[in-house]
């Protein structure tokens, strides 16, 4: 398991979060930051595998588990946000973030 | 005498009674049937102060040298067996001491006050503030009696303010005219600054006789006036305290000033005439202002003043003699001309206290607050039956008023020092005395020349105004209503304060009306002086003074005599003085412009310090927090991404923080 160098791993890790960071600041389209949200996600969940895969042992197990169920809870997560994109857009015609600025009308 | 000793500690009931007055008739004087029963309760009470005056009175005249001291300690500073200035503690009292002088002074407040009360029973009887004026009056002669009766200089003092706001009370008795509410205001203002003079004055007595000999158990004992102690602070002439002494006996005479109406602070008196002339007759011409008198009598029989604060005394009554009895020649309101003759007798006073003659002053008050009190009384008759003030209309009045025209002329006479009415006695004692010291003081000749001249000038203006007001064909205005005289409530106070005007002056050949007249030691020496002694340089004196008086008379009549009416041109030399006399020689113009722009000014500038220093911080501090809070409010976009900015830079800010920040702390405080 030593085959992979940790530093690259973690620098993809670091890389994901950045561009996840990036969409999230400059992004408006409310569906653009969810998949935004994602990818820094996701810079989470890879971390989880790689700090289990260098523990070793159960812990190398027990971290790829948790990046299942974590998988699984981005998928709700998802499902959530794009119903809230759904409602958001019925009640004001727009997915623009900057444009619901307001919590109510 | 033990039986005296029981009486005088019965003195609290001379105040007592008028204070008594002023809760019944205050509280429901506007409830009684008639507004009149008020005022007679009053005068009731006030007959009752004035039997326990005159009881008290002759009391002390069949027990010379009497003090009779009836006190109570009202709160104790510090506690007994202590160190320092005051080992046993600094008290101060509340109590009578019935004294000579007091019961002198008992004399004069309680007759007149009865008389001025019984008299305002018809003067005012139009008045819809009857109760209001009972009232007041009853609690103004409580409050002087009280202030006779007071045995420290503290209690005094409050007595002295209780005074004040009683004058107040009374000069803006009709306060819906504008000009007697500022009468009472300018009152108010003009002795407040003689008030703060003797506060000062008493402060700085305090201060220096505590540290000084002889004078720490006075102050311990809470300023208490004490027989045979004698003017204690004379020891300390010429010590390091002399310029201290000085100049608190300089805080006396300017609180004395104030309440006498003395030159500088003489020009409310003649604007208190906006009250009623009873109002006039008993306190502004025969007790309250004689309060300033009496407290330099006080204090230069008790505590003492240094040379230097006599001549400043001397200086201050001689003038003031001169200087106000110019200002009666030209006016033409008789209220005014009696006003301005109160401000030059008073000056006499002030000139023999000053001169060390304490008792010849105070005579002098005896006999003035008579003759004084009759004047401003038969003014108020003539003022009461042709409803005017102004003398230039006024005349012939003699044939319907007979009663008030010999009651003014025998006021007239007495005022003017022609024997053998009262005021001769004390007027010609006052001169005679003084003259006496001028042999030691050369600085007092100017003054007493002054005051002689006074002599002529006041025999001058008094008579000016009986020829205008009495003699004559009719009067000058043909409308003025026909005249008569009062019922006996105002004829019968008239008659009595005449014969004390011829007579009062015989009493000092009377035994025991001397005994009113003694110091509390034989040390005070020269002050008693009465009877007048008459040496040669006396008697030419005496010839002298009622030469003047004479002469003064003469002129008058020659001028205003039998209806004749002197009109001056317009361009005649004596005009731009009659203007000046007029305006009061612009000192109330000055004090105007002082308050106006002087104090105005000041005014001002602690307007701006408040406006824009004070206020102007407390405005910076909001005007801050308000532009903050608007640049906080301007970071709650409600945009997603920006809160998103925000706590991005915030972790990413708290990462440098833990990276650099906190290695080099712990580094720097060797963790």
């Amino acid at each position: 398991m030593t085959s992979l160098v940790p530093l690259d791993l973690l620098a993809l890790s670091a890389a994901l979060l950045g561009i996840g960071l990036f969409g999230i600041l400059t992004r408006r389209n409310f569906i653009l930051l969810l998949i935004s949200i994602e990818i820094a996600m996701n810079a989470a969940i890879l971390n989880f595998v790689i700090f289990g895969a260098l523990s070793g042992g159960p812990g190398g197990v027990s971290g790829s588990a948790i990046a299942v169920v974590l998988v699984g809870l981005a998928a709700t997560e998802v499902a959530v946000g794009l119903a809230i994109v759904l409602a958001l857009n019925r009640l004001r015609g727009s997915i623009n973030v900057a444009e619901s600025a307001t919590l109510r009308l | 005498m033990g039986v005296l000793d029981g009486l005088f500690g019965w003195a609290f009931l001379v105040p007592l009674f008028p204070v008594l007055a002023f809760v019944i008739v205050g509280l429901l004087g506007p409830r009684l049937k008639s507004l009149e029963w008020g005022g007679w309760v009053a005068v009731a009470f006030a007959f009752l102060a004035m039997v326990t005056g005159i009881v008290i009175g002759v009391g002390e005249m069949l027990s010379p040298g009497r003090y009779t001291d009836t006190s109570f300690t009202w709160f104790t500073l510090g506690a007994s067996g202590g160190s320092g200035t005051f080992p046993n503690g600094f008290s101060l009292v509340m109590g009578t001491l019935v004294d000579p002088i007091s019961a002198l002074m008992l004399l004069v407040v309680n007759v007149v006050g009865f008389l001025v009360m019984l008299y305002s029973i018809e003067y005012m009887h139009h008045d819809r503030g009857l109760p209001r004026y009972y009232a007041e009056l009853s609690l103004f002669l409580a409050a002087m009696n009280g202030l006779v009766l007071s045995d420290n200089l503290f209690e005094f003092f409050l007595f002295w303010e209780l005074v004040g706001v009683c004058s107040y009370f009374l000069i803006g008795f009709y306060y819906e005219k504008p000009s007697a509410a500022s009468a009472a205001k300018e009152a108010v203002l003009v002795t407040r600054i003689g008030d703060v003079l003797v506060l000062l004055g008493i402060v700085l007595y305090f201060a220096t006789s505590a540290t000084s000999g002889g004078g720490a158990g006075w102050a311990a004992s809470g300023f208490k006036f004490a027989a045979g102690n004698g003017p204690f602070l004379g020891a300390a002439v010429g010590s390091a305290q002399s310029t201290t002494l000085t100049i608190a006996g300089l805080m006396m005479l300017g609180g004395a000033a104030g309440k006498s109406a003395q030159f500088p602070l003489h020009v409310w008196l003649p604007d208190a005439m906006e009250g009623p002339t009873t109002v006039s007759a008993l306190i502004h011409a025969a007790t309250m202002v004689a309060a300033g008198v009496y407290l330099l009598a006080v204090v230069s029989l008790f505590l003492g003043f240094t040379p230097e604060d006599r001549l400043a005394i001397v200086a201050i009554g001689g003038f003031t003699t001169f200087f106000a009895a110019t200002m009666a020649t030209v006016h033409r309101d008789i209220k005014r001309v009696v006003a301005y003759s109160t401000i030059s007798q008073l000056g006499y006073m002030v000139l023999a206290v000053g001169a060390g003659f304490t008792m010849v002053g105070l005579f002098h008050l005896f006999t003035h607050a008579f003759f004084k009190a009759l004047l401003f009384l038969a003014a108020g008759a003539v003022i009461h039956a042709v409803g005017t003030q102004d003398l230039f209309r006024m005349g012939g009045l003699r044939k319907a008023m007979p009663i008030t025209s010999t009651a003014f002329l025998i006021g007239a006479l007495s005022l003017s020092g022609i024997p053998p009415f009262a005021g001769f006695f004390s007027k010609d004692d006052v001169l005679g005395s003084v003259y006496s010291q001028t042999a030691a003081h050369p600085l007092y000749w100017p003054f007493l020349i002054l005051a002689y001249a006074a002599v002529f000038l006041t025999a001058y203006y008094i008579f000016r105004a009986w020829f205008l007001a009495f003699s004559g064909p009719a009067p000058r205005d043909p409308t003025l209503p026909d005249a008569h005289e009062g019922s006996w409530v105002m004829t019968l106070p008239l008659v009595v304060l005449s014969a004390l005007a011829v007579g009062a002056g015989f009493l000092v050949f009377v035994p025991g009306f001397a005994h009113l007249f003694l110091a509390p030691t034989a040390a005070v020496g020269l002050a008693a002086n009465l009877p007048p002694v008459y040496g040669t340089t006396e008697i030419l004196l005496s010839v002298l003074s009622v030469g003047l008086g004479v002469a003064g008379l003469g002129t008058a009549a020659y001028l205003w005599g039998n209806g004749r009416t002197v009109t001056l041109a317009d361009d005649s030399a004596v005009q731009p003085v009659r203007k000046l006399l007029l305006n009061r020689y612009y000192f109330k113009v000055g004090y105007d412009w002082i308050g106006q722009r002087g104090v105005y000014t000041v005014a001002r500038v602690g307007d701006f310090l408040d406006r824009f220093v004070i206020d102007g911080a407390v405005r910076g501090m909001e005007r801050l927090f308000a532009r903050l809070s608007d640049g906080m409010r301007r970071l709650q976009t409600g945009v997603v991404s920006d809160y998103a900015a925000y706590v991005v830079s915030g972790v990413v800010a708290f990462l440098l923080l833990l990276l650099f920040v906190a290695p080099w702390i712990v580094t720097a405080w060797g963790g």
